[in-house]
């Protein structure tokens, strides 16, 4: 029987997924409306392609690496980074700038309110979970807080939506923020959610020992010198970080944080050190490739992110599952 | 190395489990913790380890003097280490990784502490002869070989206290009695070792004292031999307990 060698296939899986980046960065470059070599537009065409392109796998980066957090804390790799409600949150909170049209706040450049209403919400969402936390909730307590949170949250979203179809523009804008997407995105939401990202997942993998250890159960944990309130707590509060700097980006994009972390783990095993920097490279590939076909496919309006993002990871997702019903 | 509950009171769900219990955990024998189905063994091991989640209603555990509360996570995994009766771990992960479970309170939680080969981990998966299987999926192991696995990944920790909640539970009498041998060596090297064991005659066999539970209560602490009686196992299990071919029991009446 093969061996199971984390290493070996953790090299194997980190070269093609370095190779699909290549591959994406050159699609994501050279496609689109609009050509390179244009004499009078072509710099500025780049310009915006690799600010798409780079907020892309950010935006990948930051959701599945959160993917990766929320199902090793839940010991279930069926949860996705919404299930604690700081998706919702993020969303609801760019949802809420764009309906208020940022009257309220002065002092802030118009195109950097999306992205703060959306770091706002999510941390507003945080500080439920933390203070819940502070009891010391159970992992089910926080499980079914974050649910209702969530649905909580959507709810509240939705509502929104639902006010802002008074006015045409504004219902429109507030429908694709929902539905994710990168069409808008500038230099100040990268520079924005870029240090999130990076501080995310620098602090999530310095947590990879923690997360291992409580695959096997918080009080096989403990035992083995875990502090698991305190793990608990950490994990929630980084993946709050990388899911706001996600949805900051993109929207509210599903299916990300759900389908890469899980597909990695069937491969390179469930170690945390080698599974998040991992994740973070998939979901940023994932991601950006995803957003090349959301230009290529010939609709009148570009296609929502969100909807590519599922129309591709549902399937793919159901073919794990049918994999791993088989296996 | 010394771990004691004093006069420890347990209460789970709104009714006391464990009721003014003491054990002196020694170190160089096999201390069996008996008893019938819910009479609190498993919950005494939870206490042991600091592990209960609304901790102790009345009493105290002190590791080395100190009580067990006043010692970090790290600190404590150092000196007591937990074999559970089935492990909730399911995620694909090699065995050699399990085992290094076992390192992180002591080589650190920095992502690359623990990542090369550590001397301790070689020597803790040959003792539970788990060495052949270090490149396989924990996950893909039958129940006894995931059994020696986690026996491995507690000697890893180098705690010298070793706690156990039935150890052979499933296991065949081949690899049941294989286990018993190791917990014996153990014993023999210094290690102080606590068993839940539902199996008297593997009490008899095996362990040096025994702590006979029913309901909650201690009903006798000292040597198995003294301990396991026909009077008392009568008494608490309801059982004749019958020694003259061989260790039998019958329903009573």
């Amino acid at each position: 029987m093969a061996g199971f060698v984390p290493p070996v296939r953790t090299a194997l899986v980190t070269g093609g997924l370095l190779a699909a980046l290549a591959a994406v960065a050159t699609a994501g470059l050279q496609l689109g409306a609009g050509s390179l070599d244009d004499p009078q537009h072509g710099a500025i065409f780049l310009e915006l392609r690799a600010l798409r392109f780079g907020a892309a796998v950010l935006a990948g980066s930051g959701l599945a690496a959160g993917g990766v957090l929320v199902q090793g804390l839940f010991r279930n790799p069926l949860a996705s980074p919404s299930i604690l409600g700081t998706t919702a949150g993020a969303s609801l909170g760019g949802q809420l700038v764009l309906l208020l049209q940022g009257s309220f706040i002065v002092g802030v450049r118009p195109e950097m309110l999306l992205s703060l209403g959306s770091v706002g919400g999510a941390f507003m969402a945080l500080l439920v979970l933390l203070a819940l936390l502070r009891r010391g909730a159970d992992r089910v307590t926080l499980l079914l807080t974050g649910f209702v949170l969530s649905t909580l949250l959507v709810a509240a979203g939705s509502f929104v939506v639902s006010v802002a179809q008074a006015q045409h523009e504004l219902g429109r804008a507030v429908v694709a923020f929902t539905l994710g997407g990168l069409g808008g995105v500038g230099w100040s939401q990268v520079t924005l959610a870029a240090p999130l990202v990076a501080f995310g997942l620098v602090a999530a993998w310095s947590w990879s020992g923690p997360l291992d250890l409580l695959l096997s159960g918080e009080t096989e944990a403990a035992a083995l010198g875990v502090d698991v309130i305190r793990a608990r707590r950490w994990i929630v509060v980084w993946v709050a970080i990388l899911t706001a700097a996600g949805v900051a980006l993109g929207g509210n994009v599903a299916f990300v944080g759900l389908v890469v972390p899980h597909a990695l783990r069937r491969i390179v095993g469930a170690e945390h050190r080698r599974l998040i920097p991992l994740a973070a490279l998939g979901g940023g590939v994932f991601l950006a490739g995803c957003d090349v076909v959301a230009r290529l496919v010939p609709t009148r309006a570009e296609m929502p992110l969100g909807v590519v993002t599922g129309l591709i990871g549902a399937p793919l997702f159901l073919w794990l599952l049918r994999k791993t019903v088989m296996r | 190395m010394s771990l004691e509950a004093r006069e420890v009171t347990v209460r789970r769900g709104g009714r006391e489990v464990l009721v003014d219990v003491s054990l002196d955990v020694e170190a160089g024998a096999v201390t069996g913790v008996l008893g019938p189905n819910g009479a609190g063994k498993s919950s005494l091991l939870l206490a042991l380890l600091g592990a209960l989640p609304d901790g102790l209603a009345k009493g105290e555990v002190t590791l080395e003097g100190r009580p067990l509360a006043d010692w970090s996570a790290g600190e404590r995994a150092q000196r007591v280490a937990y074999v559970p009766q089935v492990t909730e771990l399911t995620a694909p992960l090699s065995v050699r990784s399990v085992v290094n479970m076992g390192r992180r309170a002591t080589s650190g939680w920095a992502p690359w502490s623990s990542l090369g080969r550590d001397a301790v981990v070689d020597e803790a998966m040959a003792r539970t002869d788990v060495t052949g299987l270090a490149e396989r999926r924990f996950d893909a192991l039958s129940g006894g070989e995931q059994r020696r696995v986690l026996l491995a990944r507690a000697l890893a920790t180098e705690a010298r206290v070793v706690l156990l909640d039935e150890p052979a539970a499933s296991l065949d009498v081949g690899h049941a009695l294989a286990l018993y041998g190791r917990l014996r060596e153990l014993a023999r090297d210094g290690y102080a070792v606590v068993v839940v064991l539902h199996d008297l005659d593997d009490a008899l066999r095996f362990t040096d004292r025994a702590l006979l539970l029913e309901g909650g209560a201690a009903v006798a602490m000292g040597p198995t031999s003294a301990v396991i009686t026909p009077e008392r196992i009568e008494v608490v299990y309801g059982v004749t307990m019958q020694t003259d071919a061989g260790l039998r029991f019958e329903e009573s009446g």
